[in-house]
């Protein structure tokens, strides 16, 4: 195990309830996150033992000064993987160290951008497991167009593969049992993508594969951060999010290669007013659109290579679609990840370069999810998100068919 | 075949979708109110709930809530003549959303597919 550098000021040895923000160079926004982190434990859960933990990346800006100077009544511990060490989850995997050494029974993860947390976030994602959940997601609003990954492939491929809806796979905000910390820090199918942007969706997945009690905590506010255009950043996200989703079908597909229907998760947290709308958030369609034309430029002979004969036959097509008649039919686009899934398991190419090439299609996705709902209000493109599903649902055969035995 | 359990205050609703579901040969219990759901649910032990959201006497969304916290598993589809439900945050505990219709091709296609969504065990 990497080691850690570890500031304990006050030398906390245990406690039940810890509230852990991972964060690198976050030294401008962790302040408020903190503070809220705080409220919500005092308020919320008198009488338990409870402290903050910054799990960092060795930041640069100062932000274990900003997490230490933030309004905070509760006890607060920083732990940082060595300089040059990044990811998002190697800071849960030291969480789940220290949360093991702690032998707490309660973890409420928030990111450390939050603008839109308030007290009772701690509470909805913290209560549940002091009941009988194993694991919380969080379950807001979001602007339509933020979380395309989320509304694209991770909600639709976990939920048709492991039969539970949860609206959040990656939602970046969670709770999980203490006993769950300490499965994730032995479980074997840890790797780099994981130690990265894969670490919400693996957690996700294991909750659901071992049928951990899950519950999704509804928030009330909308979750408002750093908000990004799908057309301008995707990075090493994508890879590490799909790539994990990929990585996990391996292992876990005589469990989901059963499933057919997928069922809905219970839902905490009621009552907590009025539902706020969330910002707008705007989207570059034509930038979506030449990189799609890119792509199919630049990946033509990754994507023969990796889609059926018919897939790919059938993405000819939308290639030659003008512009201003664009479209990425879902069905089209469920077997082009069933397809990928496949590809990535039999390693018809290089796992980084099948990964590269399916970004493009995943902009020509988004491109056309964008204008399908682009008259609508969010409850209408929250339909639009729940029959994508219902169609990724009844592709499944497909699926599991090429998977094969 | 299926026990299918159907909750709606409307009696010529719980008329036609009795006959319809027997026809396909599920057994149907028809209620007109969603109070005592957790002692109707014990005593029929059905497969599904088809359930009503406006009722006179009680809100479907507060029933399913009962249904959720006794009956985790018991797969429920939610039938109401308003599409505005579905954007209650309440109705995401159901399985399935339908808006009343005459024609029962979609309600069916949905109850097929509730009793389909089994999560497999060990």
């Amino acid at each position: 195990m990497a080691d850690w550098i570890l500031e304990n000021p006050e030398n906390v040895s245990e406690a039940d309830i810890v509230v852990g923000i991972p964060s690198y160079n976050e030294a401008d926004a962790i302040a408020f996150p903190t503070q809220q982190a705080s409220l919500g434990l005092q308020e919320y859960f008198k009488g338990y033992r409870t402290v903050i933990v910054n799990c960092d990346n060795a930041s640069t800006d100062n932000t274990k000064d900003a997490f230490f100077n933030a309004p905070c009544e509760v006890p607060r511990i920083y732990v940082s993987t060595p300089p040059g060490v990044k990811g998002k989850g190697n800071n849960f995997r030291n969480l789940f160290r220290l949360v093991t050494e702690l032998g707490a029974q309660a973890v409420v993860v928030v990111d450390a951008d939050l603008k839109s947390i308030t007290p009772r976030w701690i509470k909805a994602l913290g209560e549940p497991l002091l009941d009988d959940f194993g694991f919380v997601a969080p379950l807001y609003l979001r602007h339509k167009y933020d979380g395309t990954i989320t509304n694209n492939i991770a909600y639709p491929l976990t939920r048709c593969l492991y039969g539970r809806r949860v609206r959040q796979p990656i939602g970046g905000d969670f709770g999980f049992s203490g006993e769950l910390a300490r499965f994730y820090l032995e479980h074997e199918t840890w790797n780099d993508d994981v130690a990265q942007f894969g670490i919400d969706i693996w957690m996700t997945t294991l909750a659901m594969y071992f049928r951990k009690p899950i519950t999704q905590a509804f928030l009330g506010r909308p979750k408002i951060h750093r908000p990004k255009d799908p057309a301008a950043s995707l990075g090493p996200m994508f890879r590490q999010v799909v790539g994990t989703i990929f990585h996990l079908m391996e292992p876990f597909a005589p469990f989901w290669r059963e499933v057919r229907r997928s069922r809905p998760t219970a839902i905490f947290g009621f009552g907590l007013g009025e539902t706020e709308q969330p910002p707008p958030v705007n989207v570059n369609v034509d930038a979506l659109y030449q990189k799609f034309r890119d792509g199919a430029d630049r990946y033509d002979a990754a994507w023969k290579e990796a889609l059926a004969p018919a897939t790919y036959a059938k993405l000819a097509e939308v290639r030659q679609l003008e512009p201003a008649h664009f479209e990425f039919p879902i069905p089209l686009w469920a077997h082009v990840l069933y397809d990928m899934a496949v590809a990535h398991r039999d390693r018809v190419l290089p796992r980084e370069d099948l990964l590269d090439s399916l970004a493009p299609l995943y902009f020509g996705r988004t491109l056309s999810f964008v204008r399908s709902t682009e008259g609508m209000a969010l409850r209408q493109a929250e339909e639009y998100v729940e029959d994508q599903c219902l169609v990724f649902e009844d592709a499944k055969p497909y699926l599991v068919e090429r998977w094969g035995a | 075949m299926a026990r299918i359990l159907i909750v709606d205050d409307e009696e010529h609703i719980r008329t036609l979708y009795t006959l319809e579901l027997e026809d396909e040969g599920h057994e149907v219990c028809a209620l007109e109110s969603g109070r005592n759901i957790v002692e109707h649910v014990e005593s029929f032990r059905p497969d599904v709930v088809i359930l009503d959201i406006k009722m006179v006497d009680v809100s479907g969304l507060d029933v399913l809530q009962e249904i959720r916290n006794r009956f985790y598993d018991l797969p429920v589809i939610l039938c109401s003549a308003y599409g505005s439900y579905k954007g209650d945050i309440k109705s995401v505990a159901a399985d399935y959303y339908v808006v009343k219709s005459s024609d029962l091709t979609e309600l069916k296609r949905k109850i097929e597919q509730a009793l389909e969504a089994r999560i497999p065990q060990d």
